[in-house]
Formats: C-alpha cells, structure tokens, sequence
C-alpha cells in the first residue's frame, strides 16, 4: 500500500488507487471536470491537476496511480492558478448563458425563465414561491414596472419580446385571487429588531426579506397610509388600490409591525431608533438634502451616500435604499434594493462581511451573430406575441399565460445547477471572459425526443462517446475532427435521434456541463 | 448521381479481414480506389467488417490524408513546410486559388478540375517553395510563375509517361552513369535528365549503365550525375540538365561502331548551330575541379547513416550486400547474444535521434527486462516537422539499413514483429520500403529464419494517413491499433505495455539506420566521433536561407557557424545570418550571437532549444522572428490531437495573440499573456506536442523580444508582416516596367522610362515587385 504526501499530510492508499481517489478516501477535495465514475479515465480538462512536487510536473489525479513516496501539492496558489486557467481556457470555448439576459437584467433578479416553465407547466403556486424569492411586491410590479428584463430578452430578436411582466402580474393576481396568498416560511426568530424608515416599496420588500430571516421589523410611516410612491400611482390611476393593500396585507400578515404618522427626525429622533433596535433602514424616498445632514448623513448627487454593495452609510448600523440612494425612483429599483439591503442587514447582524446580494456567476453568449436565432426558436411557439383578450386592465387568462410562456426561447442553461465547470469557476474565481477568441457558433439540437445537444458548450471530454461505445449503440457518437475543432457528432451526420438509442440518459447524466441535457418534461 | 459500385468495398475487406484495427489501411484504399470516401462507401464498410460507424467517422476525420468530399481531377498541394514558408508560400497558394478561380469557401474549382490544399511539408525544403500537382513536383515557385506551373502541368499531362529504365546494364558495359530518382531530386529535374541519358545511350551507342543511386545528399545542386569508370576516381556533375546530357556522356564514353560516332559527332553540331548556344569544355562540370563549394559541402561531414551515400542502388540488395550489408546483422545472430548486443549499443553512447535523445542502450536494456510473450519493435518513420526528411531520404536511399537496423532491434529485445510506421506524405518511401522489405523476404533474409538463422522476424509497413502528433509514440501506437491518434498517458511507457498491450520498443528512422554501423565497427568507433554526452553523428536537413541547402551528416559537436558557413556556404546574396531554427515546431531558435555553440544535446537544451528530430533552417535579416513563431505555433496548433485543454485551445488562444501582433492590432498586456500561456501549455499537456508547442515562443521571446515589442506598436522591423508595412518606389527607379508586369494585382501602373508607383489601397504585400526589381528600387517599410 503506497504512502503518498499531499499537502503535507501523509495518506496511505490502497493498491491501485488513483491520486484521486487515495485523496478522496484521506477525505481530501480535489476537483473534477471530465471524470466520470464509471468510465475508464481519459484525463482531458486538468481542473484535477495536482502538482507531482518531486518530478515538477503537474498531473491529472483522475489518471495517475498513487505511487509511494509521491509529494503532492493540492491546494496551493500555484495549483490553483493552474486550475482556474484551464477552466478559463474551457470558458473562452464554451457558449452560452448559465443565467439568462433577461433575469440579468432584471434589477431584482427575478427567475424569469423558471417561473415561466412553471406557468407552462400550470403549477402557479410553485411560480409564485419562484417569484417571491426576488420580488416582494409582484403584483405591483406587474403593473407598474419600466420591464427592462423584455427589453433584453431574446425572443425580441426574433419577432417581440416575451410578456414577461404581464406573466409575472398573472401569477401574483392568480395568488391574490386564491383568497390564501402565499407566505413564505420565516425562520425562527433572532430577538434583534430592525428600524424600518418608510413604508414604501423599498421598505417593505425589506421587511418582507428580514421578517423571512427571523428578525423583528418596525416600519415607521409618516403618514396614515402605507405605500409610499405607490400611492401617487393610485392617485393617477396606474394601480389599483386594493393591489396594493393586498400585497402589503401580506407582507403584515408575515409580522411586519407597521406604525403610521411617525415622523423620525421631529416625532423620534435616528438616535433613538438606533438605540432601540439593532440596525435602521432609512427607505425614505426621495428627501431634500437637508433633511439627510439633519441626520448626519453624507450627501451625494443620488441621495443618502452609502457603500455601494453594503449599502450602508457613514454611521454603523445605519443603512439606506430604494430611491434615497438613487436618482430616479423605479419601483422595481427599490423593490430590488429592498432585498439587497434585507441581505445586507443580515450580513452585518451575523458578524460577517457586509457583501450585500451575491452576484450570480454566469457565462453570456452576448450579441447574437446571423444564423443564431433560428437555432433558438427551434421547438419554439412561433406565436405572435399574446395581448390579453379581456383587456390591459384584466390581464391574461390562465390559457393566455400559459400560451404567451411557450413563446419563451429559454437562453437560460438547463444544467445550471449542475454544471461542474460552472461550479469551478466559482470556486476558483475564474473569469469567463478572460481569454477571448472567436467564440463558436450557437447550435441547438433537438431531434432527439427528449434530449437537447448545444455543441457550443461542450467541453469534449468524451463520457458520453465512451458511453455510447460500451453500449453499443447501432451509430453512437464520436468526435469528429481533430484538434481546436474538434466536435461531438454522430457518425455519417445522423441526428442524435439515430445516434443515442439506447443510452441518451446516461449520457446526459454523465455531461459535466449543459451540453446534453434533458429537455424541460 | 449513378449509383457507387461498392464491390471494391467488399474486395478490400475480404482481403484484408474485418477486425477493428483494419480501419486506416481499409479507409487508405478506399480512397485510392474512388479518390476520396463516399458515404455510401464507408456505410456498406460498416455493414460488412466489425469496423464501427463511430470508428469510421472518427478515424477518417481526424487524419488529414482522408477525404470525404469529393476531389478534382487534380489535387494541388502547396508546401508550407518552414523552408516554403520563410520563401512565401502563403501567397502561393492565394495565386493559385486566384488563377483557379477557387471559392475561399471551397477548396476546389467550380469545374472539379483542380482540388488545391496546404501540405505542411513535403519534404523538398531546398526546392522551396515547392508545389506538387498530382505525382509532379514544382521548385522554387512564385507568385508570378503560377499560371506557367499550371500550362506545364497541362503539357506534362499530355505526354507520355517515361520508358527509360531505372537501372540498365548490358553486361559489358564501359562503366557506370549515376543519378538519384528520388522524390526531391526528381522535382528538380532528375527525370528529364534521367531520359536524356538513355536517350543518349540509345542514339550514341556507348556501352554505359544507368544506375539510379541513393540520395546524393547535395539537394541544392542536383540533378547530379556521377560518371564512374573502372579504376578512376568517379567524376561528379553538378546542375545537370537534359541539355547538357550528351556532352557529358560523349566526354568519358566512345560511342561504338562508325556510323553512331560520326551521328553523335554531327548532331552535336547541329545542336550547336541550332540553339546558338556555346559549349565550354565538358570538364567544366566536374565538381572536383571546379566546383570547390561543392567538395567544401561534404567536407566536414561523417557518413554513418547515410554510409555510401550516391553510389548504391536503394532497392539494390545484391548492392547492399555487396557495401557490407546484413554483415551487422549476421554478427549478432552468430556471435552474439541479445544481451550483448545491448550492450554494445549502451557503450556507443547513441542517443534517440527522435528528438528526445533517450539513451538507445537504456531502453533497449528495459526492453530486454520487461515481461510479456508477444513483443513488438517499431520503427518511428512519422517523421513530420516541416523543415525535415532526413528520414524520408534514409527510407528512400537506405532502405535495407533502416530494415537491417530494426531487424538487430528485434533481436536485442526478442520481438518477431514489427512495424515501420512511415507517414502518409512519404509515398515514394512507403514504396520502397515495402519493395525492400519483399525482397528481404524473397531472400530469406527476414521470414521464419532470418539469413538462415534460427531467429525468426516478420516485419510490415504501417501507412500512417496524415496526422503530426503520431509521430509521438502512443498517438502511433493507437493508429496501429486503428483509432484516432490520441496520445495516452504514461506511464505505463510502449517499453511496458504498447501495442495491443505488449511490450514494444519504439526507434526513430535514423537511430535504427546507425545501428548496422556500429554493430559492424563497434562501440568504439561511434562513441569517439562527437561528445562526451552526444556521440556519433546526426543528419540534418539544412534550409533557408544558405547557399547550398541539403542533407547533412556531421559528427556531434560541430558548431552551428561551421554548419551554416563550412558546408552551408554561408548565407546567400551578401546576407546577416539572424538566427538558426534547430528542432521544428518543437523547437527553438539560436540567435547568430550564439553561433558557435556546439550542436549536441545539453548545449542546444542550454541555450533553450532542442535537437528535436534534425531541421535546420537559416534566418536571415530579412526573417521575422515573430513571424516565424507565429507559423510553428501554428503548426502545433493545427496538428494538435485536440484532447488536452491546454494544447486544444490554450495554444489557440496563444495563436490569437500572434495574430494580433502580426496584424498591428497587439493589446497591452499580450506579451506577458503569451509568457504565461505558454508556462502553462507546457505544463498542462500531457503528450509531447503539448509540452513543446511553446518552445519556438519561448525561445524567439528570449533573445528576440524587441521584436515582440515593435510588433505591439505596430512596427515589423523586418518588414514581413503584411499588415504591417507598405511598399513604395524609391527614386532609384529606372522605369523599366518589370514591377508593373509582374504585379499579380494591378497595383503598378505601366509607366515606361518615369518613376513607377505603388497604389497601396491596391497593393496586397505579395512582395513580387521587390523580387524582380533589379535596381532595389522596392522600399519596404
């Protein structure tokens, strides 16, 4: 049994062990791409690469045998640049959106393309929890947001952009309607409270983030009403007034304590809120300068200076959001913010660094070249985009809805949560941007019935070739070509409908990116 | 479309079986068959041998010798090997394309008549660069001489092929006329010279023979004829052509009976009246007296590998025999064991001459330890690198010696199989060494008793189909098995488990050709000649720029300068010698500063550049350094197997980065991105090809980098990269027109006895107008 040395700990292995799995039996983590258990390794990505210390040499411990007296370094900066470059490398040659242009756009981040697959798919209570992760307020932003996620949509490309708002206002008004509007579960409570200034949307969609959190919110309201700029909206008529006091009947329903016609400044001064809770909101809206200095806060050309993820200000424990911090006030900015800075308080009450909302590691296809956008709309409704029969102010009926999602052209990667390269990069920090060259052409596949082959993301490590030969598929699949170009294919150009008859499932289980994957059921 | 016979199909099957591992050969003569593999074809393969769909297509797509379209009925290939590159192939290939009238999409005319591709290498690096349509090859070409090449071929086409025998011999012959056939002598007119002797022989009557002789080694002053009578020192004749034929013949043979003399005398007449031409004295000719450079060329040489090099027969055995041929090999069945055999070749000191410089005697000896009933020997004939045939020439010249040496290797490591695995560009040597090797086997010199002998030794030629990276030992041994020539990790090494999983041994083409020698002369007489870590001599292909180019066989040791100067003759037309590229794409670059380093293994890896497989090509001045790493890398680039992230597109992206820089659009910061992709494409491949991708930036970055540096800011100091520089008129300029002729484009107008013009809108950097200035009157900036 060989003694190895990674990282200077000393593991013993069993006979015929790899580098990996001596490690991993050592409970050691090294990282794969292209390994596939199962199948005979065939070392093609070096995200495992070790660094054989006393030959300096790096190697794929997928690959090589454990041999005694070998010192291995796993974990130090070297390697690690090691890896992240050959998963940068893979980046400049692998196209697509983990996340889609629209829900990057969207200043909320809110899960467009799955909660329209959840309202194709009729199961609109699953689309609202989707929903009410990033939005608090879905039914108000379905009425009243500037809709920058259909601008960046890609069906627009095509012919119009996907309803995308009216979608998401059907699925909070079918909520509404059900008479027991979602709650979300909140966790148990942490006995720290928070100050809430304004009960406006940004306010109250942080309340609604932090109540989820465990912690006690206050909203205090100068006026007698909560909504703050919705109420102007009200007033002319974009909203209706009994959404408004729905959604926010909700958000009290959570546990938001709402306290009206208290002024902080004249009626209850910053300090005291400070003293008596542990961290303060200030989601006034738009204020004269003023009235910032008057709490002792720095002024910018936006509204209350703060740190720009931390939104924090100047005095510790003091944050600020929504269009206080901002020139213009869109509702769906200080919805947005609402959720941030919710995580931001949060961040700061549990000790750790203030970040504010991780930002999603995603790759972009960017601007569309000529041929692409046939390859979208392959199996695609090529429907017109859908107005709703009753009306604007009615919205879209169930059958609407469902036929206006079918319109979607999911940019989004179906392997996102599962993507191994992915995954890499955000444990390594890996930009996938960082080497650029031609990027190669968006392909969709999709005569197989039930998987989609994007040729762009392959990583070309073979699993699924080596699947199919040991299955013995009747055509199978193999590389073709040699080199840089090298690509998947099946042989005398079938389709993967003639090339994977027997084993089309494992080899999408055996994927390490979005390449094969299943189609949505 | 009438429907595809695929009876031949069938045929080829049947003959050759239906296993797997039959794929390439099968595919090979498909394709020689129909001349590129239709669908149907390759279906029908499937349903009637074992062969899979997924092994067809992967395998036909991944060598280059495979088609799968269909082909002109001509097929052009452009050289672009390193020796055709520094001399403008690039912008051959253009002419051509133009003049065929080509879609850039396409790669054959839009009549199906001509099929035009790059070659990277074919192996005539003195003729570049060269062009081969079909079986016939083009020297020295350029932009300007396309459509002549062209109207040739369509001429050469119509005639006749040649009757005039390789070898004849009347049995009372006079003596002996010699002249090389081989593939790169006979592109630079061996054939018509060849003709022209018998023709000569026939209408003048004189008893002489012909015979076709090994590589003389010269290249750059063939055709050579050698005259050899009985008991005189043989005359040798350089750059002769069909012309000059009969005079020579005339001078050392008498034609017999009258009538024939008195012709002979007569139509030298004529031919004098006629062509106007003046006759100096045949002795002219002679190499000997009066061609001293050509006598300097071979003097500082060692011929070991190449060991009588332009007097005997290539397919000759009797010849062979007769030149101490199979003696070597006699010896160690008789007198010696396998063991001792080894260790006769660890005492010489020889080193892998593949470009890895292994000790030979080392792994011969693991070999011998190594366990398993089944063994191979393999003779590594992939020679690849553009800018190299030593191998090719020793194939073609030497074939019994490549045999005779592997046949030892055999015997030391207990094998009764073997391969010679020769690349698919080789053609010329895949024929002979498969007519040597019938031969051998005619004459019981290999079969089950091996010259008599209780050893017994079958050996076959392995037609590699067009993939660099199999020269790389297990890429080669997956092509024999039949799949795509992915290098596979080691260890376990070939030594340990090769082919089909049996121990195998693996030697280059040159290593085995010296083995004879040193069996025969012993130890001794090889590890004295060369250095204390290089023994021996090692062939070179010597190209670029230098005046006389060819094959070289020097002992280790001799410094670059003596090669370029002493037997290169310097650099050509006044020039600087810049830098010598030593080891292909594998390799690197010294700088003229560094001259006289000794060629062995540790100085050449010292200075940063490697022996690798023997080219060596000359810079000069006029070279640019960036350039001509931008065209290795991507070469590497090209033939990579396409496995390892790091080689598949990290050496991409380095080639990115050289485009940029010889597109003038360098960014800030790609220098130091190219100094640390290549730290990591080095580390990060796992074969051969990967791990010296970026030795030719590495190297040119080192002693070159102000070179780099103009190119980020926009400059070429050379004046190579296109895009980066202009062509103007200086006012030198005679207004003789010559530029204005010979501009492919138009970008001259005809100005006759004023000061010509260049439109620089017009104007594509093809460089023509420089070459045929004759007042240098071209300004290049």
């Amino acid at each position: 049994m060989p003694d190895i040395t990674i990282d200077h700990q000393t593991i013993t292995a069993r006979d015929g062990d790899t580098v990996l799995e001596a490690a991993a039996g050592a409970g050691l983590d090294i990282p794969t791409l292209c390994y596939f258990e199962g199948n005979e390794p065939c070392p093609s990505c070096m995200a495992c690469a070790v660094k054989d210390a006393g030959k300096d040499i790096f190697i794929p411990s997928c690959a090589v045998k454990a041999e005694d007296g070998m010192k291995l370094e796993c974990e130090t900066d070297e390697v690690h640049e090691f890896r992240k470059t050959a998963i940068e490398l893979l980046f400049s040659d692998h196209l697509g959106d983990c996340i889609s242009p629209c829900q990057r756009i969207c200043p909320a981040h809110l899960e467009i393309p799955l909660t329209m697959k959840l309202v194709g798919a009729g199961k609109l209570r699953e689309a609202i929890v989707a929903v009410k992760r990033s939005v608090a307020l879905p039914a108000v932003l379905g009425r009243t947001c500037h809709r920058p996620c259909e601008s960046g949509c890609r069906r627009g490309t095509h012919d119009d952009a996907v309803s995308i708002c009216s979608l998401i206002r059907h699925v909070a008004d079918e909520d509404l309607a059900s008479g027991h509007g979602y709650l979300p579960p909140c966790g148990p409570p942490r006995n720290k409270s928070i100050a809430i200034v304004g009960a406006g949307p940004a306010g109250l969609s942080a309340a609604y983030y932090l109540l989820q959190e465990g912690y006690a919110c206050t909203l205090y309201e100068q006026s007698d009403r909560p909504g703050g700029t919705l109420k102007e909206l009200v007033k002319k008529g974009e909203l209706p007034e009994d959404v408004v006091a729905s959604e926010i009947g909700l958000i009290e329903k959570l546990g938001a304590n709402l306290r009206f016609g208290i002024r902080v400044g004249s009626d209850v001064s910053l300090e005291t809120l400070q003293q008596e809770h542990d961290a303060v909101l200030l989601s006034i809206g738009k204020v004269e300068d003023s009235d910032i200095e008057a709490f002792g806060l720095k002024v910018t050309r936006a509204g209350i200076q703060v740190g720009r993820e931390s939104y924090e200000t100047e005095l510790e424990g003091v944050f600020a959001a929504g269009h206080a911090v901002r020139k213009t006030g869109k509702v769906v900015h200080s919805v947005a913010d609402g959720k941030t800075v919710a995580a931001a308080i949060h961040q700061h009450l549990s000790g750790f660094p203030i970040v504010g909302q991780a930002k999603s590691f995603t790759c972009q296809v960017g601007k569309l070249q000529e041929g692409e956008m046939p390859e979208f709309m392959k199996e695609i409704s090529e429907a017109e985009r859908t107005s709703p029969a009753a009306g604007q102010e009615t919205g879209f009926s169930f059958e609407e809805a469902v036929k206006e999602t079918e319109r979607c052209v999911q940019c989004d990667c179906r392997a996102i949560d599962t993507c191994k390269l992915r995954g890499l990069a955000i444990r390594y920090g890996a930009s996938p941007t960082r080497f650029d060259g031609d990027r190669p052409a968006f392909r969709k596949q999709v005569e197989h019935p039930f998987i989609v082959y994007e040729p762009g993301k392959c990583i070309r490590c073979g699993n699924c070739v080596r699947i199919a030969e040991a299955s013995r598929e009747s055509l199978g699949l193999t590389f073709v070509g040699r080199g840089f170009d090298v690509q998947l294919g099946v042989p005398f150009n079938g389709t993967l409908r003639e090339g994977l008859k027997k084993v089309a499932a494992e080899c999408v289980a055996a994927c390490p990116v979005g390449a094969l994957a299943l189609k949505d059921e | 479309m009438p429907e595809l016979d695929l009876t031949f199909v069938e045929q080829t099957v049947s003959e050759r079986g239906p296993r797997p591992e039959q794929v390439i050969p099968i595919l090979q003569d498909i394709q020689r068959h129909y001349r590129f593999l239709p669908d149907e074809a390759l279906q029908r393969l499937c349903e009637v041998s074992e062969i899979t769909p997924a092994a067809v297509e992967g395998v036909s797509t991944f060598y280059a010798q495979f088609r799968r379209r269909p082909i002109g009925r001509h097929l052009i290939k452009v050289c672009n090997g390193t020796a055709c590159h520094v001399k403008g192939a690039p912008a051959i290939s253009d002419a051509f394309r133009t003049r065929l009238q080509i879609p850039d999409t396409d790669d054959t005319d839009p009549d199906g008549e001509y099929t035009i591709e790059d070659a990277f290498c074919l192996g005539c690096c003195t003729l570049a660069p060269a062009v081969q349509i079909d079986d016939v090859t083009y020297g020295h070409v350029t932009q300007d001489r396309v459509s002549k090449v062209l109207r040739n071929f369509a001429e050469h086409e119509k005639q006749p092929a040649s009757a005039a025998p390789a070898n004849t011999s009347n049995g009372k012959s006079d003596g002996e006329i010699r002249i090389c056939l081989d593939s790169c002598c006979v592109a630079r007119g061996c054939g018509s010279t060849h003709e022209a002797i018998y023709r000569s022989i026939l209408e003048t009557g004189v008893q002489a023979d012909i015979k076709r002789v090994a590589c003389p080694v010269i290249c750059e002053e063939t055709p050579l004829v050698e005259i050899a009578l009985p008991d005189r020192k043989p005359v040798l004749y350089p750059g002769v052509h069909e012309s000059d034929v009969k005079e020579i013949v005339l001078g050392h043979f008498r034609p017999r009976g009258i009538i024939n003399r008195f012709r002979s005398l007569m139509s030298g007449a004529l031919d004098q009246l006629l062509t106007d031409e003046v006759w100096e004295p045949v002795a002219r000719y002679s190499s000997d007296v009066r061609d001293p450079p050509v006598a300097a060329f071979f003097g500082p040489q060692k011929h070991i590998a190449t060991e009588h090099y332009g007097r005997i027969d290539p397919l000759s055995l009797d010849d062979y025999i007769e030149h101490d041929g199979f003696k070597a090999l006699g010896k160690c069945l008789d007198t010696l064991s396998p063991e001792e055999v080894v260790s006769i070749v660890e005492q010489s000191g020889l080193r892998g001459r593949g470009g890895a410089g292994f000790p030979t005697g080392r792994k011969w000896k693991m070999m011998q330890a190594a366990e398993g009933k089944r063994r191979f020997v393999i003779c590594n004939g992939d020679e690849g690198d553009p800018g190299a045939f030593m191998d090719r020439m020793l194939m073609e010249s030497f074939p019994y010696r490549v045999i005779e040496g592997l046949a030892i290797a055999a015997y030391a490591a207990g094998a009764h199989e073997g391969k010679l695995y020769i690349r698919a560009e080789y053609p010329f040597a895949v024929e002979r060494v498969k007519e040597a090797l019938q031969r051998c086997e005619e004459h019981g010199i290999l079969g089950e008793k091996v010259l008599g002998r209780d050893f017994s030794l079958e050996l076959e030629v392995f037609e590699g189909a067009g993939a660099f990276v199999c020269g790389e030992e297990t890429a080669m041994l997956e092509s024999i098995e039949g799949r795509r020539g992915i290098p596979r990790l080691r260890p376990p090494y070939p030594i340990e488990q090769g082919l089909w999983d049996c121990p195998t041994l693996i030697n280059n083409v040159e290593t085995l050709a010296v083995i004879p020698w040193i069996l025969r002369e012993g130890a001794e007489a090889f590890s004295s000649l060369g250095t204390e870590s290089s023994r021996g001599t090692k062939v070179f292909a010597l190209a670029g720029k230098v005046t006389r180019g060819g094959l070289i066989e020097v002992p280790m040791g001799i410094t670059i300068q003596e090669i370029v100067d002493e037997i290169g003759g310097g650099v050509p037309d006044g020039g600087q010698l810049k830098a010598v590229l030593i080891g292909g794409p594998s390799g690197g670059c010294v700088p003229a500063e560094l001259a006289q380093t000794p060629i062995d293994y540790d100085s050449l890896r010292q200075v940063g550049a490697i022996m690798g497989s023997g080219g060596l090509v000359v810079l000069d001045e006029t070279d640019c350094m960036v350039s001509i790493a931008r065209y290795f890398l991507s070469f590497c680039q090209y033939e990579s197997c396409g496995k390892c992230t790091y080689c598949r597109i990290g050496t991409r992206r380095m080639l990115d980065i050289m485009d940029r820089l010889c597109n003038g659009k360098g960014r800030k910061g790609d220098i130091e991105d190219l100094e640390s992709l290549a730290g990591l494409v080095k580390a990060g491949s796992l074969c051969g090809l990967g791990k010296t991708a970026p030795n030719p930036i590495v190297t040119t970055l080192k002693f070159f980098r102000e070179e780099y540096e103009a190119h980020l800011a926009g400059r070429c100091p050379a004046g190579k990269c296109e895009a980066l520089v202009t062509y103007s008129v200086r006012d030198n300029c005679i207004g003789c027109t010559l530029c204005a002729q010979h501009c492919p484009v138009d970008a001259i107008p005809m100005t006759p006895y004023q000061k010509h013009e260049i439109d620089t809108e017009t104007c594509t950097h093809c460089d023509t107008c420089r070459q045929v200035c004759t007042e240098d009157a071209i300004h290049v900036e």
